[in-house]
């Protein structure tokens, strides 16, 4: 699993050149102006899952706000509904989530130019959840016999750590997609009869829950700011402050 | 932009395969039964030592649990969730002993991919004494571990 998020996050951060924004002509600019932007957006995966298995549904609509051009507000709330029946047990949970946290911004100013985002974010979630069994079968010497569990509420909190890549594909409309890592702090569960899912968290199964998520986003400008620009020393054969920068 | 937005198209491209792989549901591999585990001594050594030959029914049922079972160490005692006691008919090398146990059992979640069992908490096990001389409760918590439970001396 760590090489598949290793995979996933070299993917992201490498996926090639951004063109610099802000920039008209090859004269070294020593800013850039950035847009501080109030969006929001949906997390698109879910629904669309949802069309192929109805017993999962996700949903989850986030607001963000940029504080600078590094760090963004990130408050986000969902609910979830999920069904899961297999040969021995059948299960049900549903409930809503709530999770807020800040979005950190690793790129330069002069690459993001506003419109790029890449970076991490790191939220802290609480998880309000309904769950009951509807059967679960015993099988053993004395004989099979089927039980029930019946409906109970409990509550979570988990910390989330979500790097991603989110882009401006029209004006006003980004799309992006990020990787969650999630770790389960406490639950009002037992730990005998700890939930099977939980709303925002996803799969108690492991130490880690791993997610993946892609978004669309609306973006509003309400502010627009410069932000200095480090030189880069120049470099032979190139002027340091071409079009094109790669991610570093 | 068209670009980069190929570039990013790309990467979705790349990740969706290793999404839909990370959902394929699991195959379970744990124990999912939680039975008594209990280690043969000899009570003239007071070392673990196998009998010549086990066998374990459970009261009035005819299908055996061990039939004549050599060179074995330790048995395993299923307990019925559905009811408060069970009571199992023990043969160590041809004498019998009636063993019974009391205790109560409450629901353990293992994992998504094994569902549910039941654990137990166990009292002091009855028994009689015919080639059985004692039974010593070691831990009375049943898991679906791999920890001894109760020593039974003969």
């Amino acid at each position: 699993m760590r090489r598949i998020c290793a995979y996933i996050i070299s993917v992201a951060l490498f996926s090639g050149y951004i063109p610099v924004y802000g920039q008209d002509t090859d004269v070294p600019q020593d800013s850039v102006t950035i847009p501080l932007k109030v969006s929001f957006g949906i997390e698109a995966s879910g629904p669309v899952i949802y069309f192929t298995d109805k017993n999962v549904l996700n949903t989850e609509a986030y607001l963000l706000y940029d504080f600078d051009n590094k760090k963004a507000l990130h408050a986000a709330g969902g609910y979830s509904n999920y069904k899961y029946s297999q040969y021995n047990y059948s299960y049900r949970n549903k409930g809503i989530f709530f999770k807020a946290g800040v979005d950190f911004n690793i790129l330069k100013p002069e690459i993001s130019g506003g419109k790029y985002w890449a970076g991490i974010g790191l939220l802290y979630g609480i998880s309000r959840f309904t769950w009951q069994v509807d059967s679960f079968s015993y099988e053993n010497y004395w004989g099979k016999h089927t039980f029930s569990m019946p409906e109970q509420s409990d509550w979570g909190h988990y910390l989330e750590v979500s790097p991603g890549f989110r882009a401006e594909l029209l004006k006003n409309l980004s799309i992006g997609w990020s990787v969650s890592l999630r770790k389960l702090l406490i639950t009002s569960a037992s730990k005998d009869l700890k939930p099977a899912y939980i709303p925002g968290y996803g799969s108690t199964g492991n130490s880690i829950s791993f997610g993946m998520n892609y978004f669309l986003t609306f973006n509003f400008s309400y502010k627009k700011i410069r932000v200095g620009i480090k030189p880069e020393p120049a470099e032979e054969g190139g002027s340091g402050t071409g079009i094109i920068r790669s991610i570093r | 932009m068209r670009k980069s937005f190929l570039k990013i198209i790309s990467a979705f491209l790349v990740i969706i395969p290793v999404f839909i792989f990370s959902c394929t549901p699991g195959s379970c591999y744990d124990e999912t039964e939680a039975r008594v585990k209990a280690s043969m001594y000899q009570s003239a050594t007071e070392k673990i030592v196998a009998p010549d030959s086990v066998s374990l029914f459970g009261l009035e049922r005819d299908s055996a649990i061990y039939k004549k079972t050599s060179n074995i160490t330790s048995m395993l005692f299923p307990l019925d969730p559905t009811t408060e006691t069970c009571t199992f008919l023990v043969k160590i090398n041809g004498e019998s002993d009636t063993v019974t146990f009391s205790y109560s059992s409450y629901a353990h979640f293992i994992s998504k991919e094994c569902g549910y069992t039941y654990y137990f908490t166990i009292e002091q096990p009855v028994t009689t004494n015919n080639i059985i001389d004692k039974i010593v409760l070691t831990k009375k918590t049943i898991k679906t571990l791999n920890e001894e439970n109760m020593r039974i001396y003969y």
